[in-house]
């Protein structure tokens, strides 16, 4: 074994650069550059995620409530070594000599923020250093404040009782929120200051939150030492906001994905076939090398070094440019991640050996076994071929090894056998199809042997070799087909989301009075229609089961929440359980944001009771709802049945498009002063921007994929090429024309090629419809133009690729040919 | 006393074929002295290639044993041949069987390499050399003559200076020149290196230079 091994080693440059080892070579770096892409993308974004999410809280872990919080909890974190910081958050007005403005003021402790930052700067842009919060009657502002207010650096402001000199600008600081409190200007003051400011009474709507960070495990630790929190207190961690951070890339992780497994799986059936002629050709070394003395343990040896060293170098390879693809998709999300990222983990760099290793090992394994164990005597019989039925059972075992081998490292049972169905179903059609071609074309008699008439012949006398090559061109070109409609759909509806369509401002605090000047004004401005919708401020205060007493609904929201009341299911909602009402004047039933209703533990005919206009009320829950957020309309947790909600007071909000819209926008504001509009244009544009991010990332991946495709019917056309080169020879030597040998195997290409591309367009709209479903929870209609240019590329490509490769042999003498082979 | 190297006892090769069982040679006796050249003649099909396959160690009889430098090759696993083989024996094939994608050079040093001969460069140049093809040293097998394959083939057979050496029709596939040309540098090289050379082949010219003649026919020895 030592000597095969360093055998192996001394002659392994020599083998790769031979082109027998060259297909193979690239077959892993492709696979390697896939997996490992994905692998760096998502190991960096899954650590960004985490930042971010510790940013959006200003911490790891928030206890927050609406009255104050017990400071026992302080003394647990400091004895589970974790660091802590409190903030209060609650409205006043900030007053100076001339003016006032409500204002969302924020206490916090010096220890504040602990995750994310706080940047503060002077009013000449110089950033102030700070130890987290301003000192005891200093206060730090937005510039929202110092311009509506005119305030300038140490000019005087009062909150309550108490005066304030300004020394910063807010530029930045983390845990912005989207409460009541998110609406308005922060100013930023010591927490100390607060008793004396007497703005908090009781009844204030103030924001209490303690704040913690440390080690996963100390805030484990801590976690479990809570046990009860009461009901009043709602505990956020970052790991949980993490989860739901990042929607927007969240499709494209899942297409990341799939088009990496794709890659594999082609690259494993272009490294089968460069597997198979490296094997074939390697026959007559090993035979000669046995007949020379070496023992099976040489052959092994000598095949696992090689073998080995192919793992190791184009593992390397495969790696560096996985990370610098990695580098291009990341510029490319730019717009989506805006965070400096973490260093990758080591993790990625172990799947991408770990699939190298496997793609070759489960690929050449057998074709090692065979080698090993091939017979001298073949040197005298001159044979040097491996018979089909060993190659079917390698290939057999191949397939079983790599879908083990997917499952475990994408962890996705589901997924997996999708496709093992598919492709057993893909590969039985393709052999039946490859064989009845053969049966019908042996049917026929080709007498005068014109070049196409040849070339059918030749399908046939190739047989089973035929077939295979059906196979393999029909799952290769399956896979890219399918994955270029994925891309194509899911580019497509990232669109239509943010079509011209899409509202461009929000109007809110429109009263009953003004709804018939502001639709007339519109209409006449800019030929607008606008839907008016109730907006009701209330709270939920409890939930009960009629039937079921001491159900736990602890999670239920505590806090002031946006209602309205619908006759009819608003446009962007789905309904996903339940039935909206019919007799909406009657019944008092509300319909519940899905993802809320799982998260308060309700079901459907749970009783809510609310408070709304100094009225409760109660209402039953009659259905769940699906919303699109990211529609730009406006979008509610609960809407209540006409007859619950009608009678409430209510404000009117609308969301609308406007072309020309700041010229329009600063003429309405004028004519309805007491109208607020929101302008989503940046919002918009930032969406907008994302999506051709995320867009343009998946070409990226996508063309990885579809490299590894070409790679896999290049593969496959040279896998019989030295057989073609001799036939072509010796039909040279006995009298056939240049235009005779082309015309042979340009229809014998043609024809496998049609096969196998018909056979994968049918067969790529039945796995698009399960994975469109399954996967991104679109619903496919067959992308017709893809289809059909999938259809002619996938046969030019056949075509041209194996007229090429038997181009040489053509124009070659054939003595050189038959001489050399 | 003869100084015997290889002794075939009671041969016979058969094998399945559509046709039902074929016996390609049939009850063989034949011995082999060490320096002694003997040839294998006979029409195609007669079954020299298998018997010469057999004697090597490359192939197993279906009865009958093979007694070669001492040890009875025939009851011996594949791997315990093979190391025979590394150490003993040489091989000429008609269809030359070089590696074309290795020079002149790695092509002869191929059965030193997988003994492990740390001097593997330095012997193949001296076999090229004895074979006068030294100029030809880089040059890669497509890139040689049909004569110059069969050169490099013999300095690569006689490259760990083996005491048999089997040729399977050496010149079966070479013009009449060349084919003069291997002729005598097969022999020259018997008699330089003391080697045993086992030939089989067609030609009769070829085969009459050898010490004793065995002319099979339908398997047999006449």
């Amino acid at each position: 074994m030592r000597r095969g091994l360093i055998y192996g080693l001394k002659k392994f440059w020599s083998e790769v650069f031979s082109g027998d080892l060259l297909i193979l070579f690239f077959s892993i770096v492709l696979a390697v550059t896939s997996i490992s892409s994905v692998g760096f993308l998502g190991d960096r974004l899954q650590s960004s995620m985490q930042m971010q999410a510790s940013s959006m809280l200003g911490a790891d872990l928030v206890l927050r409530s609406t009255s104050e919080i017990d400071s026992e909890f302080l003394s647990t974190a400091k004895t589970n070594n974790l660091n802590w910081a409190e903030t209060a958050t609650f409205l006043s007005m900030v007053i100076t000599e001339d003016d006032n403005l409500l204002t969302s003021i924020k206490a916090v402790t010096e220890s504040y923020p602990l995750r994310g930052e706080l940047k503060i700067v002077n009013f000449n842009g110089i950033q102030i250093q700070h130890s987290g919060s301003p000192p005891s009657g200093k206060i730090w502002i937005e510039k929202k404040i110092s311009e509506s207010l005119g305030l300038n650096q140490s000019d005087t402001l009062s909150i309550g009782n108490k005066n304030f000199i300004v020394e910063g600008i807010i530029e930045d600081y983390p845990d912005r929120n989207s409460s009541f409190v998110g609406f308005y200007p922060i100013a930023i003051a010591n927490i100390v200051d607060v008793e004396e400011m007497g703005v908090i009474q009781t009844g204030s709507r103030v924001v209490y939150r303690k704040l913690f960070s440390g080690t996963q495990d100390n805030l484990n630790r801590f976690e479990d030492s809570l046990e009860a929190i009461p009901a009043n207190i709602r505990l956020q961690k970052a790991i949980e906001v993490g989860d739901n951070l990042g929607e927007d890339i969240a499709n494209s992780t899942t297409f990341f994905n799939l088009a990496s497994l794709f890659t594999i799986i082609i690259s494993v059936i272009a490294a089968m076939m460069a597997v198979r002629r490296y094997a074939n050709r390697n026959l007559l070394h090993t035979s000669l090398m046995k007949v020379f003395g070496a023992s099976k343990s040489f052959i092994l040896g000598y095949q696992i070094m090689q073998l080995t060293l192919m793992v190791i170098s184009a593992s390397i390879f495969g790696l560096i440019l996985g990370y610098a693809l990695q580098h291009l998709l990341l510029s490319t999300l730019h717009g989506i991640i805006n965070l400096d990222l973490p260093p990758p983990s080591f993790r990625p760099v172990i799947i991408g050996f770990t699939t190298a290793a496997f793609v070759v090992f489960a690929t050449a394994a057998p074709y090692i076994k065979i080698l090993s164990e091939t017979e001298p005597i073949r040197i005298l019989r001159n044979d040097f071929s491996i018979r089909l039925s060993s190659n079917l059972i390698i290939y057999l075992v191949a397939f079983i090894t790599m879908f083990g081998f997917l499952g475990f490292l994408f962890q996705d049972i589901k997924l997996i056998l999708y496709i093992v169905m598919t492709l057993i179903l893909v590969t039985s059609a393709l052999y039946l199809i490859g064989k009845l071609l053969i049966n019908v074309l042996s049917f026929i008699k080709f007498s005068n042997g014109t070049g196409w008439k040849l070339g059918l012949k030749n399908i046939v006398q190739r047989g089973n070799d035929s077939v295979l090559q059906v196979i393999i061109f029909g799952l290769s070109l399956l896979f890219l087909i399918v994955l270029a409609e994925t891309r194509t759909d899911l580019v497509d509806s990232w669109t239509e989301t943010l079509d011209e369509e899409t509202p461009n401002y929000f109007l809110f605090n429109i009263q009953e009075y003004n709804l018939k000047a502001i639709s007339d004004y519109l209409e006449d401005e800019a030929g607008i229609n606008p839907d008016f919708t109730p907006l009701i401020r209330g709270r939920l205060l409890s939930a009960y089961r009629p039937g079921s007493e001491g159900v736990n609904f602890d999670n239920l929201m505590d806090r002031e929440a946006n209602l309205t009341w619908q006759t009819d299911i608003p446009r962007s909602n789905t309904l996903v359980d339940g039935e909206w009402w019919t007799n909406a004047d009657e019944v008092e039933e509300v319909s519940v944001d899905r993802e809320i209703a799982a998260s308060m533990n309700l079901e459907i005919g749970d009783e809510l009771n609310f408070s709304a206009g100094g009225k409760t009320f109660s209402a039953s829950v009659s259905s769940f709802r699906e919303i699109e957020w990211q529609s730009f309309s406006p979008n509610f947790f609960f809407v209540l049945s006409p007859a619950a909600g009608r009678e409430l007071p209510n404000s009117y909000i609308t969301s609308i498009k406007v072309d020309d819209s700041e010229k329009l926008m600063n003429k309405f504001i004028t004519r309805f002063p007491t109208i607020s509009a929101v302008n989503l244009e940046a919002i918009i544009d930032q969406a907008k921007s994302s999506i051709s991010s995320a867009s343009l990332a998946v070409q990226y991946i996508f063309l990885l994929t579809l490299i590894a495709g070409i790679l896999a019917l290049i593969a496959s056309i040279y896998s019989n090429r030295d057989q073609r080169t001799k036939e072509t020879a010796i039909m040279h030597a006995i009298g056939a024309s240049r235009a005779m040998i082309f015309k042979s195997a340009a229809s014998e290409f043609f024809i496998l090629s049609m096969l196998s591309a018909s056979t994968a367009i049918i067969f790529s709209t039945i796995l698009s419809s399960i994975i469109f479903y399954q996967f991104f929870d679109l619903i496919y209609t067959p992308n017709l133009s893809i289809l059909a240019l999938a259809f002619f590329v996938a046969i030019s490509f056949i075509f041209l690729a194996g007229v090429i490769s038997i181009r040489k042999s053509i124009y070659a003498s054939p003595m050189i040919t038959l001489r050399d082979s | 006393m003869k100084n015997l190297i290889l002794e075939v006892n009671n041969i016979t090769k058969e094998v399945n074929s559509p046709e039902g069982l074929l016996t390609i040679v049939k009850d063989i006796n034949l011995t082999v002295e060490q320096g002694k050249p003997i040839s294998l003649v006979g029409p195609s099909g007669s079954g020299k290639t298998t018997l010469l396959a057999i004697m090597a160690g490359l192939d197993l009889p279906t009865f009958g044993t093979v007694n070669l430098f001492g040890s009875e090759i025939t009851n011996l696993d594949e791997d315990r041949r093979a190391q025979i083989r590394g150490q003993n024996v040489g091989f000429v094939f008609q269809s030359f069987h070089l590696m074309p994608r290795l020079t002149a050079l790695d092509n002869v040093m191929l059965p030193l390499e997988i003994s492990g001969d740390p001097f593997s460069m330095e012997k193949a140049q001296e076999a090229l050399e004895q074979v006068g093809l030294s100029k030809r040293a880089k040059h890669f097998a497509t890139q040689l003559s049909g004569g110059e394959k069969q050169r490099v083939a013999i300095a690569r057979s006689i490259v760990n200076k083996p005491k048999i050496l089997f040729a399977d029709e050496p010149t079966g596939n070479l013009d009449k020149k060349s084919s003069d040309s291997i002729s005598d540098l097969l022999f020259s090289l018997n008699e330089i290196i003391q080697t045993t050379l086992v030939l089989v082949t067609h030609d009769l010219f070829l085969a009459e230079r050898c010490k004793e003649v065995y002319e099979l026919s339908e398997g047999q020895i006449l």
